[in-house]
Parts: structure tokens; C-alpha cells; sequence
């Protein structure tokens, strides 16, 4: 982990960047963080992915966001979210070729900053699981910073990272797609997923997420900060 | 709904038994669920733990053993755990162990009762889980609680309420009625001396036979009752009791054993255990005088199948209960046959071979069946009456529903309508000198059953079978060689080899490359031990304590029989329930992994014991 990422995740930047948050964000700042010395089963977790306009949090904006919580290692589908999101600039085709979602559809759909007012408070306490989480953790910080003043620090299990640690440790050459989260899944017995939209890949995420804790802590002992990113 | 949540719906609308609950039910299950991940091997319950939700498997595989170690269950995808919890205020009865990386959808206990309390079918099921009902793969050790399957595994002998009540013949009307008054009874069996039942007398009787005719009640009760009545056997099983009830139109039946009345059993008995789709649709049969209308009875025989195999019904069962319609069938044309060419001008007997011999029919089968008559048969002088009853019963048959052999081999060709003597010959030949082409015939007539006329004429035909067969190793060696060409599906590292191309592309005949198999060893088996059975199961069971196969091997072929046969049959369910013709074809990835890990393990069974029977007869025949 490079110096920069230590600091973003420190408690002092943390501290920092909360005296500047406002609104919703400055709410999710009050909460105190997931312990990392705590047992991953007595965390709480969100899994989320999100779809965008393009790859650059900068230029691009998220469309879609899709969501799901994780208490005592169990997927509660009960809080399954997927919210529509609409975007300031027109769709662009090759987003919408991807996404399938239509300037149409996100024409009624909420700002940004609303969708961020209904999903903060989500995430607050609780702990990101994103497959590939840079794309996650720089769309929706860089829409912190422009809806609330401030970054978004928020603990993080990429489940991509986990998979290539567990395939180092085997020693088996890597097989290209085998990161996939279909081809992950798909080794760890889970059932075969479509991927549709921000929602299915987040419960996706959140499968292979239980089968990469399964593995590590079949005593229930494992704590959080052994598997953050 | 989100797609991923429709996909769950989509999962559960496959397994039984959340298809029963209607789609807008169904559609609000996934957001009521929590998906947990288990690694193989991981205990998931233990006897008394706190359970508070149902569990669905999603993907993978557990095992369910008492709290003393005894295997109770194997589940796989779709099916369910924690269902005792449910009925025990949330304590787990048994130990719950993963044996594969599993993946479950655990329903909340307040959501499951809401949902047994709200759809009857939804919870029949599960109660009838919570109660004793576990199954496994293999090891069914389940009281069934579905009638026919009741009927299936309950003995006559434990039908029997209570003392036999019986009078001797001396007795009068007004004696009879009397004590039957006192015994509160339906009927009295009529004795002579020490036990031995002339007659039985029943209510009806006190009115048809006394009332009616306005009878003297002083007159013996001889004159009044139905002598030498048919009677069943204390180890028959309770459908067979009902069948015999309902085709001879009787409702008390005597229970005799070694010559002697250990009681009766009424249809109350039988009935108060509720009415039988299976014995209905016989005694159906049984009234119909048209062959089109038969058919329209066993074009149901599917539908009995699912419904059988979805019960939890063993293939031993459900061969036994659809074997018993063909049976039907056949004695009803016989009758029909009969009353228009008149009475048989020598005796004869109607076998039937093959599955319907072994009473192992599915829901396709064609029809195997012969004539042996008397050899006081004339060609000339009876030809054409058995040719006329030959064709007028294969024709018909044909109607119902099974189709003609398509190798002839039936009554209505003149090889195989043919008296005594000539069976004699035939079997000669076959015995004493085998060729390849009449090995193709032994695996049909060498599984002959009476069906219907004078059994005694195959009495003595089949101990000439079992005894020459027994003694003549040359046969056996010519045997084995047949049966061993018979290939299972499995390559070098133990993985499946497929049909390749064609209609059946990547698929696995369970019929020609796991039943026949099978079916063939333990022929051989029973054959080359002068074992007289001809069911599958009852050949196993026939030779298990003797040398010429192991144990092991004989209890190994007897579940891997069970289990490649309930999986032909799953198959077949499948496809009637998509309303597709059954066929014997399955592709492999249509079974969980952990199916497909037991199919395999028990086409190894088959092999071993191939090849162990290879060597016990050296490599001679074909």
C-alpha cells in the first residue's frame, strides 16, 4: 500500500476532512467507523457497484447505483437497493450501449446529490465491498467533494484484491479472465449471476465476498483489518 | 423487482415446494431472504442449536445425520434444511453438514409459518418434512406419508385390527348373526375343524342372501356364505390387499397363512387411509370394455409418475404401482378377448416379459408378452382362437398405450404363441447352445411373469429355466459376455463419455448404459444361483448372501440401481412436467454437482462389478 493511500485512510486525515464535510456527509463523518480489530462476523458491511458515463471520475458521472447490506455474514436482500441517478451532460452512446439506460430513463431520476442524501447514511458505520473498489471509492468521492465539501473515507474490502491474493498464495498461473467476478464466482461453487445492472453486480459481489470469508475464517476469529484493502 | 432478485424468484419457482405458491407470492420472497455462504465440510446445525430460518440450498450439497451419527438425508440444489427447527420452536433436531461449498437462502421462521399458514399445499409439505419424512440420495428411511406410498410399505399383517372372529360350519344364520352382533364384526370367517377356513359371511350376505330371499334363520350358515373365498398373504402389501378388493369386487378378504386364517382386513382399513389414484385408476380399467377408453386411463400414468416421484416414492415403488396399470390392462382385454371367442378350448397362460415382467415400467414402455398353452394344444383345431386372442390383446394394448415390440416379441407373432413343449425346446436351445442372437431374447423371456390364465403351465417350464440355467456355465460365460457390451459412460479419468452428435449430442442414456446394465448383472447373478426372482431389486436382495457376488457388491449395485433409476425417472418427470415425450437422455449439467458426483460414483459400481464378474467367467462368449 503506497504512503499516499496510508494517509487517505488515516484516522487524522479522517479528522481532517470531517471539519470540512457538510450536509449528509458531515451526518456519516459523526458515525464513528467500522472497528478493524473487530471480527469480521460482527461487522457490517455494504456492497456496492455503480455504473458511470466513462472511466474517468473527473469527466464521466455515475448513472446507476446499486446496493446491499451484509450483518453477521448473511446477504439481507431486504435492503436491496438500486437507485437511477441522472447525469448533468446527455448520455453518451457508448455509455448508454453499455448500460442500456437511456437519458429517457434518468430523465425523472434524482440528482447526484440526493441519491448521495439516501445512500450516506447506508454506508455509514459499515464497511465498502466493491469488486474493483478504485472505480467506487473515485466516482463517489469526487462527488463527496462536489455535493459536500469533502472526500469520502470509508473502510474497504475490494474482493478483486482478495481473489489475486488468493491466487498468488495457490501459485497457479493466472488464466486470463479468471478475475472475472462471473469466473470467481463460478470457482467458489456460487450459482451462475447475469450481470444486469449496479444491483446484481453488488449482490455478486457480496456472494463471492461470504465464499472469500468462508475460506479465510472457518473459525469466525478472522478480524476486519486482515482483509481491507 | 431487481433482475437479481427476479432471478432468485425465478430459482424458487423451480423446486417443489415453493412452485405450489402463486407468482405474486413467489415474486415477494427474495426480499425476505439472506443469502449465507458455507465451505464443504462446515457444520452448519447441531441437535438443539438455536435454527430461526428455514434454509434453502441454493447451490451445493449437505448431509443430515441423527444425533447418533446415522445418516438420514442427502440434499442438494433446491432442497431444504431446518425444517424440524421449524416445528420445534427453532431448536435444530439433527446435524446439518456441508459437503460441498455451499451457498443457502435462509427464509425466517415467522416468514415460513406465515406462508404454511396461508397456502395448505405449501405446508403439507413440510409438515409432512417435520414430522418424520428425510430423504437421501440413497438410504430412504422414511414412513411415508402419502396413502399410496403407505400402501406401498405397510403389510398386510400390520392391517389386521384385531382377533379373528370365526364360526364353525355347523353354526346357524340366527348363531351367526348373533355373535357377529356380539363381536361387533362385519364378517365371520366359516371354519372347519381345527381352523380351516370353508367360507366367509359377511353383513351383506345377512342382507342379500337372508333378508332379501326371507331365509329361515335356522338354516346352516353353509348355505349363505361365499365358500373358499379368495384370501392374500400376511406379507403382501396393503395395495396389493386393495387391488385384489377392487378387482374381484369383495370388501372383506381373509388373511391366510400357511393354509390357516390369521384374519381379516376390510377395505375401512384400507380406506380410512383415503382413496388411491393409482387403485382407482385399475379398478377403471377393470369396467372399461373399449380399448380407446383404457387409454385415456393410462395416458394419466405420467401424471401418477410425477406425482409418485415428487411424493418421495422409491423406483422400486413407483415401477411396482405403474407395472400394476399394464397388468390391469392386459387382464382386462384377456377378459374381453374371452367373452367374444368364448371359453379357451385348452388352458393357457399370458406371460409378460421384460420391464413389465420385472415390474419395472416407467412411463415409456412397449409391450413384451408370450402365450404358453397347454400341450394338449392343436394347431389346427385351437390355432385360431389364440391368434385371434393374441392379436385382439396386442392390438389392444397397442391402444392403451404400449406400443408393439418393435422385435416382435409378442403373442401375436406364432413364434411365441406356442404350448409347453415347444417353450421346452426353445429354452433347450437357448441354454445348451447360446448364439448372439438369442442372448438379445434371454434378456426378455428370461424375466417372464404370469399375468393371467393357468399359472400351474408355467410352473414347471420356469424350474426347468433356473435349474438348467444354474448348471450350465457355457450359457452363463455367453451371458456375462452380453451383459459386459453393455458400456457405462465412463472415460479413463472417471468422467462422463457422452453421445456425440446426432439428436442426443452430449448427452447419457441412462436406460441402455445404467438400468440395462444393471438389470443384466443381476440376471446373470440370479440366474447362475437358481434364484427364481425377476425383479431387479428382488434378484439382488436374492443373492446378496450368496458367493457368487460380494456383499459389498450386491448392496453397492442395489443402491446405485436406486439411484440411476430414480434419476432416469426425475428426468423423465422433468420433461412430462415441461410437457416433452420422456426419453432416457439427460444432459449432465442439468444435475447439481453433486448429483452428478453420485451418478458417476454409481456407474463406478457398475463397472467393478463388470469387471469382477468378467473375471469370475473368464473372458469367453461373444
Amino acid at each position: 500500500m503506497g504512503l499516499r493511500q496510508k494517509i487517505v485512510d488515516s484516522r487524522l486525515y479522517r479528522d481532517f476532512i470531517q471539519r470540512k464535510a457538510t450536509g449528509p456527509l458531515r451526518a456519516y463523518y459523526d458515525i464513528p467507523p467500522a472497528d478493524p480489530h473487530r471480527p469480521v462476523g460482527e461487522t457490517e458491511f455494504i456492497a456496492l457497484d455503480l455504473e458511470t458515463t466513462g472511466l474517468d471520475p473527473k469527466r464521466d458521472e455515475i448513472v446507476s447505483l446499486g446496493w446491499v447490506i451484509i450483518r453477521q455474514l448473511g446477504v439481507d436482500f431486504s435492503s436491496c437497493e438500486h437507485i437511477l441517478v441522472r447525469p448533468t451532460q446527455e448520455l453518451s452512446e457508448s455509455s448508454v450501449v453499455v448500460h442500456r439506460i437511456f437519458d429517457s430513463d434518468v430523465a425523472n431520476a434524482p440528482d447526484i446529490k440526493t441519491a448521495l442524501e439516501h445512500l450516506l447514511p447506508q454506508m455509514a458505520g459499515r464497511v465498502l465491498i466493491s469488486h474493483h473498489a478504485p472505480i467506487e471509492l473515485g466516482f463517489l468521492g469526487q462527488a463527496c467533494k462536489q455535493c459536500f465539501g469533502a472526500p469520502l473515507q470509508i473502510p474497504t474490502v475490494d474482493t478483486l484484491v482478495l481473489a489475486l491474493r488468493d491466487l498468488h498464495r495457490s501459485g497457479q498461473p493466472m488464466k486470463s479472465g479468471a478475475l472475472k467476478l462471473d469466473s470467481l464466482r463460478r470457482s467458489h461453487n456460487l450459482p451462475p449471476f447475469r450481470a444486469h445492472n449496479a444491483l446484481s453486480d453488488a449482490i455478486a459481489a457480496s456472494g463471492l465476498f461470504l465464499a472469500q470469508i468462508a475460506k479465510r475464517d472457518p473459525k469466525g476469529e478472522l478480524e476486519l483489518n486482515r482483509i481491507l484493502r | 423487482m431487481s433482475i437479481e432478485l427476479e432471478e432468485i424468484a425465478e430459482f424458487l419457482k423451480q423446486h417443489h415446494p415453493f412452485d405450489l405458491l402463486p407468482d405474486d407470492e413467489i415474486n415477494t420472497l427474495p426480499k425476505r431472504l439472506t443469502a449465507r455462504y458455507f465451505r464443504a465440510g462446515t457444520k452448519v446445525l447441531s441437535p438443539e442449536q438455536q435454527c430461526l430460518h428455514l434454509y434453502i440450498i441454493r447451490t451445493g450439497g449437505t448431509e443430515t445425520r441423527d444425533p447418533d451419527g446415522l445418516l438420514l438425508a442427502r440434499l442438494s440444489e433446491g432442497e431444504c434444511f431446518g425444517v424440524r427447527a421449524m416445528f420445534r420452536n427453532g431448536k435444530a433436531a439433527n446435524n446439518i453438514t456441508t459437503l460441498e461449498d455451499s451457498l443457502c437462502y435462509l427464509l425466517p421462521e415467522k416468514d415460513f409459518h406465515d406462508l404454511a399458514g396461508k397456502y395448505p399445499q405449501f405446508n403439507y409439505f413440510f409438515a409432512q418434512m417435520g414430522g418424520e419424512r428425510l430423504r437421501s440420495g440413497m438410504q430412504l428411511i422414511e414412513s411415508r406419508d402419502d396413502d399410496q406410498l403407505k400402501l406401498m410399505s405397510v403389510r398386510v399383517a400390520d392391517l389386521i385390527a384385531r382377533n379373528l372372529v370365526s364360526i364353525d360350519k355347523s353354526a346357524t344364520i340366527l348363531d351367526a348373526g348373533k355373535l357377529m352382533s356380539k363381536e361387533r364384526v362385519s364378517c365371520l370367517l366359516i371354519t372347519e375343524g381345527d381352523a380351516e377356513v370353508v367360507g366367509i359371511m359377511t353383513d351383506r350376505d345377512l342382507r342379500n342372501r337372508v333378508v332379501a330371499q326371507g331365509r329361515s334363520y335356522d338354516d346352516p350358515v353353509t348355505e349363505i356364505m361365499t365358500a373358499n373365498p379368495i384370501s392374500i398373504h400376511p406379507d403382501e402389501y396393503a395395495f396389493d390387499a386393495l387391488l385384489t378388493m377392487t378387482r374381484h369386487n369383495v370388501r372383506h378378504l381373509p388373511v391366510m397363512k400357511d393354509g390357516k386364517a390369521v384374519g381379516v382386513i376390510t377395505t375401512n382399513n384400507l380406506l380410512a387411509r383415503q382413496s388411491l389414484s393409482a387403485v382407482y385408476m385399475a379398478g377403471r380399467i377393470g369396467k372399461l370394455t373399449d380399448p380407446a377408453d383404457m387409454a385415456k386411463v393410462i395416458k394419466q400414468v405420467p401424471e401418477l409418475l410425477s406425482h409418485l416421484i415428487e411424493a418421495g416414492a422409491t423406483s422400486q415403488n413407483a415401477g411396482h404401482i405403474v407395472t400394476t396399470l399394464s397388468d390391469a390392462a392386459t387382464v382386462r382385454l384377456l377378459q374381453l378377448a374371452e367373452e367374444r371367442l368364448g371359453p379357451p378350448p385348452v388352458p393357457y397362460v399370458w406371460m409378460a416379459g421384460g420391464s413389465q415382467g420385472r415390474q419395472e415400467q416407467t412411463a415409456l414402455s412397449d409391450q413384451d408378452n408370450c402365450l404358453i398353452i397347454d400341450d394338449a394344444y392343436d394347431p389346427e383345431q385351437h390355432g385360431e382362437w389364440f391368434r385371434a386372442l393374441a392379436d385382439f390383446v396386442c392390438d389392444g394394448l397397442n391402444t392403451v398405450g404400449y406400443v408393439y415390440c418393435p422385435g416382435d416379441m409378442m403373442a401375436k407373432t406364432d413364434q411365441w404363441r406356442q404350448p409347453v413343449r415347444v417353450w421346452q425346446q426353445y429354452f433347450n436351445k437357448w441354454i445348451e447352445q447360446p448364439e448372439p442372437k438369442s442372448l438379445m431374447l434371454c434378456s426378455v423371456w428370461f424375466d417372464l411373469r404370469p399375468i393371467h390364465g393357468t399359472k400351474s403351465l408355467f410352473d414347471n417350464l420356469h424350474r426347468l429355466i433356473v435349474s438348467k440355467a444354474r448348471d450350465n456355465r457355457i450359457f452363463q460365460a455367453y451371458m456375462v459376455g452380453n451383459a459386459l457390451s453393455h458400456h457405462v459412460p465412463l472415460g479413463f479419468f472417471k468422467n462422463f463419455v457422452m453421445i456425440r452428435g446426432g439428436e442426443h449430442d452430449s448427452t447419457l442414456d441412462l436406460k441402455h448404459n445404467g438400468v440395462v446394465p444393471i438389470v443384466d448383472l443381476a440376471r446373470i447373478h440370479a440366474l447362475a444361483n437358481g434364484v427364481d426372482a425377476v425383479n431387479t431389486f428382488e434378484r439382488l436382495h436374492a443373492v446378496k448372501s450368496l458367493p457368487s457376488i460380494s456383499k459389498q457388491g450386491a448392496s453397492d449395485l442395489l443402491d446405485a440401481f436406486e439411484f440411476i433409476s430414480i434419476t432416469r425417472l426425475k428426468h423423465q418427470v422433468r420433461q412430462i412436467r415441461r410437457g416433452d415425450a420422456p426419453d432416457n437422455f439427460l444432459h449432465p449439467e442439468s444435475l447439481s454437482a453433486f448429483e452428478r458426483s453420485h451418478l458417476k460414483d454409481a456407474f463406478s459400481v457398475i463397472k467393478n462389478l463388470q469387471n469382477a464378474l468378467e473375471n469370475a467367467f473368464g473372458k469367453s462368449g461373444t
